[in-house]
């Protein structure tokens, strides 16, 4: 079977998305107001970060109401004339056979920059003159460009679920699996996944396809989709690549999470490469791929993923003379293990700098900078000054043992 | 903590920055304040100035009809639609026709928020008035500029900081030796803040306050050892370097900001040709750009260090 299963599990009904009950309501009601007649507000704009079921509330409402979804996606609407085919379909009320249309225009953070503000104007127009409700849908509904097309919409936040909600969900497709899974294993999953729905079951079911069991080893070794050999073989064939052309072919080749060969490639270069003209270039090289992954991150144009592979691989490859001083293996990336411990640390650093920060009038950087490490030596040093201090910043006990625990 | 102990708590009690006090106070004669902007570097009395301008304006029940907010904990263009909106629009009732919003750190907000942020400084002038805090006014973009009157806030004169720590000093019954004073003068570099969490600091262990004391407390409280650092990749030995550079991040929480600002000062001191600092100048100011742009911290800075491994064997090797 080789059916996603965020796909085969994809929820039937609104009532099934994961969370968000507020959001679901305020949906619900919208579309209510349509059995009268159209409502002012005639397009719903549903936001919210990757992966939180903004797609799928759609889908899910139009085959609540047996309604027929009519959907087009970012690439459909790049151009006003491209959006106007939809105002026709949008101007009819039913189908040939009766059925009533939703109609969704999904990612519309898809469209990029002014070349495509004639799309975007065009949907602005569909709208105010609508038979059909219309659902869209975007990460951010407060970009700028969204602001004329969003005085026409009713907003609606889907916010991300919690680690809790996730867990329950990944429980359930695991009995449906028949997979008997570890309770630390699914909570490691969900937990990784921070919020991202989509990418928590991919992972799930990479990770335990063809299995019975799910142990936690499986999840913190393993990480996200990749099989260790299937990892080796790629790393040696992307920093032995004979041409740059072999080196790129190599990603190709291997069915492995991007970021995180990246993350095995950035941990393993100084251990391959002992040369230090060599191993500056190559982190360079990798240096530069990130760069181009930060700008795909604030620009958001997928496109630009392609330079991050270029320079991942065959920017890795050309950059040393494949000397090796004798076999070295390849290392697991600690730097991913740490910061999935790390995380609770820094989260409760962070609180603990916000408290600081309201007492003190500053930020919770400032205060993890500046106030922080003075507060642990004063805390290890001086038990008065530490209960006085700890309650008038409204410090609990957990956060006490904290500072008092880690040292400088 | 002594930072807010001794925060003086009227424009009277500011000993310092005399010319901007001076015009501070005329405001608070003629009941109005206009738009404004405080910029300085840090620990210089920007927050301080803006408090006692509230607390001489409204007196003692001021938090009413005050807001504190900070830009670096709650960026973005949704807290200023939002919470700035809502205490913006309404009025305040009382002698005092408007209120007043502090916006701390306002130099990190990004343009977006800024640009949402002029609008409502424009609409909501009869209600609300901003003080914008920043270490660089330069970040503050231009139309909100001009909209706001600019207070420069400059390092205090050593003998005020001096008076300031002997002030402290004398109501706390602490001693302190005059190489320890010193000390804490040189450490502190005119940033009163941290010229006083050092003091108390020094003050918690309890022990004579003198120069020894004080450079052992400022030394544990400074876990980026990013000399450390930059010595073990010259050294040659990236992988234990970069290993130091990932726990200064996630376990000690450092933005790789302070991180670059911490490796810039360093590399100066460095036991490296002059070439060599300004090549790394130029890289450094490189990854510096690259953090801005949304690049990976630890992934920048370690291809810095690798460059530093690349300078350690040229410099072994005499060139």
């Amino acid at each position: 079977m080789n059916v996603p299963w965020t796909l085969k599990y994809k929820p039937q009904t609104l009532d099934e998305v994961v969370g968000n009950k507020e959001a679901k309501d305020t949906i619900l009601r919208w579309i209510r107001e349509w059995n009268k007649k159209p409502p002012k507000k005639r397009a719903l704009f549903i936001y919210g970060p990757p992966g939180t079921g903004k797609t799928v509330a759609a889908e899910a409402l139009a085959n609540d109401l047996g309604m027929e979804l009519v959907q087009s996606n970012a690439s459909n609407y790049r151009t006003s004339e491209a959006v106007q085919k939809f105002a026709g379909i949008a101007s009819q009320y039913t189908t040939l056979f009766g059925k009533k249309r939703l109609i969704l225009f999904d990612e519309l953070d898809g469209i990029a920059g002014n070349a495509d503000r004639g799309g975007l104007r065009e949907i602005t127009e569909v709208i105010k003159v609508t038979n059909s409700p219309i659902v869209l849908t975007a990460n951010n509904a407060y970009d700028p460009r969204f602001s004329t097309l969003r005085e026409h919409c009713q907003l609606v936040e889907f916010k991300k679920p919690t680690r809790t909600e996730i867990e329950t969900l990944l429980k359930k497709i695991c009995s449906y699996e028949g997979i008997e899974a570890e309770v630390e294993a699914l909570k490691l999953i969900a937990e990784r996944a921070s919020g991202d729905l989509r990418s928590a079951i991919n992972d799930l079911q990479a990770l335990s396809q063809g299995k019975k069991r799910l142990t936690y080893e499986d999840v913190s070794w393993l990480s996200t989709r990749d099989r260790k050999d299937a990892v080796f073989k790629v790393l040696s064939d992307i920093f032995y690549a004979r041409s740059s052309s072999d080196a790129r072919r190599a990603v190709d080749a291997a069915d492995v999470d991007l970021d995180m060969l990246f993350e095995w490639i950035y941990e393993n270069a100084p251990y391959q490469i002992k040369n230090p003209n060599e191993l500056s270039a190559v982190m360079e090289m990798l240096a530069v791929a990130d760069l181009y992954r930060g700008r795909i991150g604030s620009t958001q144009n997928w496109e630009l993923i392609r330079y991050f592979i270029d320079f991942m691989t065959a920017g890795v490859a050309v950059s040393w003379s494949h000397k090796s001083s004798g076999w070295v293996p390849f290392k697991f990336p600690t730097r991913i293990m740490m910061m999935s411990q790390s995380r609770a640390e820094r989260e409760i650093l962070t609180i603990i700098g916000l408290k600081i920060g309201k007492r003190c009038h500053i930020s919770a950087t400032c205060a993890i900078k500046e106030v922080i490490p003075y507060l642990r030596i004063i805390f290890q040093a001086n038990d008065k000054w530490k209960k006085g201090l700890s309650r008038w910043f409204d410090l609990d006990e957990d956060m006490v043992n904290y500072l008092l625990t880690v040292k400088n | 903590m002594w930072t807010e102990k001794y925060r003086p708590r009227s424009l009277n009690d500011i000993v310092d920055q005399e010319e901007i006090v001076n015009r501070l106070k005329s405001f608070v004669k003629a009941k109005n304040v206009p738009h404004c902007i405080f910029a300085g570097p840090p620990g210089t009395g920007k927050t301080t100035a803006a408090l006692c301008l509230a607390q001489d304006l409204y007196g003692p029940g001021y938090r009413e009809y005050v807001m504190e907010l900070n830009a670096s904990d709650e960026r973005g263009i949704n807290v200023v639609r939002e919470t700035v909106k809502t205490f913006a629009r309404t009025k305040s009732i009382g002698e005092v026709s408007f209120k007043i919003l502090i916006l701390d750190e306002a130099d990190n907000m990004t343009s977006d928020a800024q640009q949402a942020l002029r609008r409502t400084m424009e609409r909501y002038t009869e209600t609300a008035r901003f003080i914008l805090i920043a270490n660089y006014s330069g970040k503050i973009i231009e139309p909100i500029q001009s909209r706001c009157a600019p207070f420069r806030f400059t390092y205090l004169p050593m003998e005020h900081a001096i008076n300031w720590i002997k002030h402290i000093a004398e109501n706390e019954k602490l001693t302190i030796e005059d190489d320890g004073l010193e000390a804490i003068l040189e450490i502190s570099g005119g940033d009163l803040r941290r010229a006083t969490n050092i003091l108390q600091t020094a003050a918690s262990v309890g022990k004579p306050i003198n120069e020894e004391t004080i450079y052992s407390v400022v030394g544990r409280a400074n876990p980026s050892d990013v000399q450390g650092m930059l010595l073990t990749a010259l050294n040659g030995n990236f992988v234990e370097a970069r290993k130091k550079l990932r726990d200064m991040i996630l376990k000690y929480g450092l933005a790789g900001t302070d991180i670059i600002g911490q490796i810039h000062n360093e590399t100066f001191k460095l036991n490296v040709p002059d070439k060599w600092k300004v090549k790394l100048a130029d890289i450094i100011g490189e990854v510096d750009f690259r953090l801005l742009q949304g690049s990976n911290e630890e992934i920048q800075l370690s291809a810095l260090l690798a460059k530093l491994v690349e300078a350690g064997a040229d410099i072994k090797r005499g060139q």
